[in-house]
């Protein structure tokens, strides 16, 4: 089956680069034809997701992978991981310093948002070794 | 061919073609050829009869001549050289500021509403987001634009005024931009447009000229206040409103980085985004004859003169919203596909044969082979509009390889 892998990397705390990797996956999709709507589903996913490693994660690869049916992707860091898997995904719950607050960030709305704009979403994560997020989004 | 923001040019056998369905008029290549190569479509070569005709004068105009010329002098001129009636649009930008407010109000109780809204105005960023991002045409609010508004009212006044028909009255728009031609014969934002053509301040630029008179002392002039002529400018619209978390931007790179972000779904917490693909707004319009700064440099001087207060009356305003006055018969669209119409897995099999002829290139971004830039050249190969011995590394490349050979 054809398939398209794409990988990248995302460095921690670098707010002047930060989003950058959802642009490109953003204009890839459009460039391949994706419907509109699909296209603004996963750059919303892209780009949470991208934010997160940003501010909260280490060491960031993300994977992007299309095939007929499906979009995934796959954020995977070797930050601090994730205390409570359940909390992080309430909505208006955050770890955001006060700092990030200041610039706009910490809304707890971050994998609220992914969660509501994608089909199926796996969270893998072990305190100390990283975390792991992989979305999925069905094309048709 | 490289300032085009959808790698719509090509530059082959010393001319210039462009791919039709990707143009979206903004200009941009108009501004930046030094030869002339390109022009705007406008109406001043299809005829028109001047008595027939009226005038729907965007405020830029006032801004071309100095400070030392007032609007209603300018309007005197035009009217002068044989035009049936100018009709300024200043109080109609006044009113359509009291409109999406107003639209804005009422959909703020509405939470599914999509944040931010975009200005149907600038018709450059309506074409924009139809080509390249469509999912945020229903973040445009179906209210008709300043200019379409002008037209339709005029036409109703005038024949109502001089007892003659509606149609054999066509209005005209005197205006800065390149794209208000194509927004009258395919408008994204109404079903049908109430202008009949477009003409470029530059091509009316040396008859006023001829016509300018002073006609009264300027202080005097009759005007609506400084809010209209302030549009001009980046962040005019959203100055004319109140009470609201506006955001202003110009400039056609920055459009598309802002655009990306709202697509990303950032910038929900603004409620109305004024975009104007070029910089410094409408004022630096590639139709333009006054350098931005100068003109900017005007307006200021205007506004001061014509005061920052609101001119038209809010109670009776909402009575004409409430009416569907300044209802748009459509949503803003459709989208337009660019692309050719191919199957995911098509498209995934083309993009693998994209990245392989791209990884090929040298990544110098000459442009000697006709095309913006690399990646460009890449897809046009491999979609077999051109080949790759276009690229002049290549062919060198191999002619090399060749003489190696052949052992000389």
């Amino acid at each position: 089956m054809a398939e398209l892998e794409k990988t990248y990397t995302v460095k921690p705390r670098d707010f002047i680069r930060a989003g950058e990797v959802s642009i490109q996956i953003q204009s890839l999709l459009k460039s391949m034809g994706v419907t509109p709507d699909i296209v603004r589903r996963a750059s919303v996913c892209a780009y949470e997701s991208e934010m997160n490693i940003v501010m909260y994660g280490g060491e960031g690869t993300f994977t992007l992978r299309v095939d007929q049916d499906m979009i995934m992707i796959r954020a995977c860091d070797d930050g601090p991981g994730i205390d409570d898997i359940e909390l992080a995904f309430q909505e208006g719950y955050s770890t955001a310093t006060p700092e990030y607050r200041e610039i706009g960030f910490g809304a707890g709305m971050g994998l609220p948002n992914i969660k509501k704009n994608s089909d199926e979403i796996q969270v893998e994560s072990h305190k100390g070794e990283g975390t792991c997020l992989v979305i999925y989004i069905k094309i048709n | 061919m490289k300032v085009c923001p959808t790698k719509a040019i090509r530059v082959k056998n010393r001319t210039v073609s462009y791919i039709a369905g990707d143009c979206i008029d903004c200009g941009e290549c108009i501004r930046a050829c030094p030869r002339g190569a390109v022009s705007a479509h406008t109406t001043e070569n299809l005829k028109v009869e001047k008595t027939k005709t009226i005038l729907s004068v965007s405020p830029v105009l006032y801004t071309q001549f100095g400070p030392g010329y007032a609007p209603h002098e300018i309007d005197a001129a035009l009217k002068s050289m044989g035009y049936y009636d100018v009709y300024d649009q200043c109080e109609m930008q006044e009113m359509f500021n009291v409109a999406m407010e107003l639209y804005i109000n009422e959909n703020r109780k509405n939470k599914d509403a999509p944040w931010p809204l975009i200005s149907p105005v600038c018709p450059v960023v309506v074409r924009l987001i139809a080509y390249r991002f469509p999912s945020l045409l229903r973040n445009i609010p179906p209210i008709i634009p300043p200019r379409e508004l002008v037209a339709r009212e005029s036409k109703k006044n005038a024949a109502q005024r001089y007892g003659i028909g509606e149609d054999d009255i066509n209005v005209l728009h005197v205006t800065p931009c390149s794209a208000k031609m194509i927004s009258i014969k395919d408008p994204l934002v109404v079903k049908h447009s109430s202008l009949y053509g477009a003409i470029g301040i530059n091509k009316i630029y040396n008859d006023v000229m001829k016509h300018l008179r002073h006609v009264a002392d300027i202080d005097k002039a009759p005007h609506s206040s400084g809010i209209g002529i302030g549009w001009c400018m980046s962040g005019g619209e959203i100055a004319g409103m109140e009470d609201g978390n506006f955001l202003a931007v110009s400039g056609m790179q920055e459009t598309i980085q802002y655009l990306e972000k709202i697509e990303m779904g950032l910038l929900g917490e603004i409620d109305y985004v004024e975009f104007r693909t070029c910089a410094e707004g409408c004022i630096g319009g590639p139709l333009t004859v006054c350098d931005k700064y100068q003109a900017k440099h005007t307006i200021q001087r205007l506004v001061r003169l014509f005061g920052p207060e609101r001119t038209v009356k809010c109670g009776y305003l909402k009575q004409l919203y409430k009416k569907g006055w300044y209802s748009s018969d459509r949503e803003a669209g459709p989208p337009v596909r660019t692309q050719q119409v191919r199957s995911i897995a098509d498209a995934i099999e083309r993009q693998k044969e994209v990245e392989k002829i791209h990884k090929m290139l040298p990544g110098k971004e000459c442009g000697v082979c006709g095309t913006p830039n690399c990646e460009t050249f890449a897809e046009d190969v491999a979609d077999g509009k051109a080949t790759v011995e276009e690229c002049v590394f290549i062919k060198c490349f191999k002619n090399n390889t060749e003489k190696k050979r052949e052992g000389r």
